[in-house]
């Protein structure tokens, strides 16, 4: 209870702190949505042209891309302390240092020391596109679905939150961020924004087996969507997402506990 | 005695630092395979300190004092050797630890940048869990004593860097910590912010018998502070003891300044070696320890028809300068 009353007072104060700039962060929200439309738009003017990707239609190509979009977002927003562009430099400015003497859980303190609100931008236009997926593709709505979609948004957010949690305990053996780390967060993140049975082979093996990726995006859309698997997975795949997410956050957190131990003998 | 808040025994701290080659192929393959060679940061060094003590550790850059302080205050964990503070392992129990802390960092800042002073205190408030009514008496007397009132519902990026660091020490204070660590405190202010601070630091210690570690590179912070000083240099202990005692063994010749009328010949002490001119003064340079100020002055008033008199001693500055760079002071030496 004390932990999360201090992480809420910590995020207010980060409200507070960004609305002292109020017309930079209207500016920069609007920015965002703004280019991200233009990529969206790009994007639904080539499908059109193509008509579909591997027998996936329009809208459902946006579900997919606005549920990553829209998730992305917002752990970009919960994790942006964990981001490992601002990690690793303020690691560098001894900011871990004063987070290490409060007597508050340090994974805690550092999920409220940032705040980025304009990822909010993004987040509205993630939503937009996941709309006009849902009703474009002309899902049908079921309890299950109802029930299974905020579910998977969950565990979306904290799949890739481990990945910001990892890419972000890497620094402390580099000190430099390492671009590699971005690769996989940012290349991952892109990955499950399309039909995983479009790639190779080898590509689709790796984001089932290594970082099960596949399981986080596309079998639960092949089952908001009422697709058939053309990869012959269990009929359970569509609900490994809760699992996946908790394995990888798991490990996160150890591979994060880990780094502070490292840290502590080493002091970089 | 009472038993001591800080007891560190023969505490070493290993770094393994890469070795950089700068010649071309060397250069390459240190890439895929770093040598290393180990750097003694903190080397076999002991000391304890009793409740309510302030004490200066001192030495000069990459003596030591910050590996020190990390792992004093948790933040690294020894390569050898014993700590314990306030009862607790440092780097253990971290949490619970650190609730008996408070640091001010001089060149760091802990407030929250885009929130009002205020604001920050509320925040620290509920991250060590202050009762209400402590925090009420603690803030309303940090507010007189540091004069916060001026400037505590500015945002800390407003603040000057003398209001930053007053706001910075109440921010540090307001959990009543057992232990305060204050590095660099008046670095970069001018002599009235800096007094002020000693002021307040001094206030802090006498009345609430708050126990204080200083580094600084300020001495003046030391001799109008500490009593006691630890000097450290490569890793090792210099020097613990009084500090008055440590100037009284290492400083430098004292000056004796007359001043005499225009043109007057030089007047020769006998023991001392000839006076240096500087305008109208005689500058004799002499050692208290063999040359009692009193005994001079008696030869004086014999000898010379002066005007003015002043007795210099030399800065403390000077004096632990010479014992780095005459090597005064062995590691683990006869301390006092």
């Amino acid at each position: 209870m004390y932990t999360l009353s201090v992480y809420l007072r910590l995020l207010r104060a980060q409200l507070r702190s960004q609305f002292q700039y109020r017309a930079s962060f209207w500016l920069d929200v609007f920015t965002t949505a703004v280019f991200s439309g233009v990529y969206f738009l790009s994007f639904v003017l080539l499908l059109e042209r193509f008509g579909q990707i591997a027998g996936w239609r329009l809208g459902e190509v946006a579900f997919l891309a606005g549920m990553t979009e829209l998730t992305f977002a917002l752990m970009d927003l919960i994790f942006s302390g964990f981001d490992p562009d601002f990690f690793a430099p303020n690691v560098q400015m001894g900011r871990l240092d004063q987070i290490f003497l409060r007597p508050v859980n340090i994974t805690v303190q550092l999920l409220g020391s940032r705040l980025v609100l304009r990822r909010l931008g993004r987040a509205l236009e993630g939503l937009v596109i996941l709309l006009f997926g849902i009703f474009a593709s002309g899902m049908h709505w079921t309890l299950a679905k109802v029930l299974y979609l905020p579910i998977l948004m969950i565990s979306q957010i904290f799949c890739m939150g481990a990945l910001f949690m990892a890419g972000s305990t890497i620094t402390f053996w580099t000190i430099q961020r390492v671009e590699a780390v971005n690769i996989v967060t940012y290349g991952g993140v892109e990955m499950m924004s399309y039909p995983m049975s479009i790639y190779p082979g080898w590509i689709r093996r790796f984001f089932t087996y290594v970082l099960p990726f596949i399981f986080m995006n596309y079998y639960p859309a092949l089952f908001f969507l009422d697709k058939p698997d053309p990869l012959n997975m269990p009929a359970f795949a569509p609900f490994l997402a809760p699992f996946v997410a908790a394995l990888l956050f798991w490990l996160a957190l150890r591979f994060w506990r880990f780094g502070l131990n490292h840290y502590q003998s080493t002091g970089s | 005695m009472s038993t001591p808040i800080i007891r560190v025994t023969n505490l070493v701290k290993l770094f393994k630092v890469p070795i950089r080659e700068k010649r071309g192929l060397a250069a390459i393959r240190s890439f895929f395979y770093r040598r290393f060679r180990t750097v003694r940061a903190v080397d076999e060094v002991s000391f304890s300190l009793e409740p309510g003590e302030l004490v200066g550790y001192l030495g000069p850059n990459g003596a030591g004092k910050s590996t020190t302080i990390k792992m004093l205050t948790g933040l690294l964990v020894p390569t050898s050797g014993e700590l314990s503070v306030a009862g607790f392992t440092p780097w253990k129990q971290r949490a619970a630890y650190v609730a008996n802390l408070g640091a001010v960092f001089g060149q760091r800042v802990t407030l929250w940048w885009d929130l009002p002073v205020l604001d920050s205190y509320d925040l620290i408030r509920a991250m060590y869990r202050i009762p209400a009514d402590r925090y009420q008496q603690n803030l309303k007397a940090f507010r007189e004593l540091l004069e916060l009132d001026e400037f505590i519902q500015s945002p800390v990026r407003a603040l000057s860097l003398g209001q930053r660091m007053r706001a910075e020490l109440c921010g540090a204070l307001l959990h009543d910590p057992r232990l305060v660590f204050l590095d660099e405190p008046t670095i970069g202010l001018d002599v009235v912010a800096k007094e002020r601070i000693r002021q307040f630091i001094q206030h802090i210690h006498r009345e609430r018998g708050t126990t204080i570690i200083l580094t600084t590179h300020d001495l003046a912070d030391v001799e109008r502070l500490c009593h006691r000083v630890i000097i450290l240099d490569v890793g090792r202990i210099l020097y613990d003891g009084d500090l008055g005692r440590l100037a009284q063994r290492f400083e430098g010749p004292h000056e004796l300044r007359i001043a005499i009328a225009e043109d007057g010949p030089a007047v020769l002490l006998p023991g001392l070696p000839p006076p240096r001119r500087d305008g109208r003064f005689l500058v004799y340079a002499f050692d208290p320890r063999q040359t009692p100020v009193a005994g001079l002055l008696q030869q004086l008033n014999g000898q010379a028809a002066f005007t003015d008199l002043e007795v210099h001693r030399p800065p403390l500055e000077d004096t632990i300068r010479r014992i780095y760079e005459q090597r005064l002071l062995l590691p683990d030496g006869p301390a006092d």
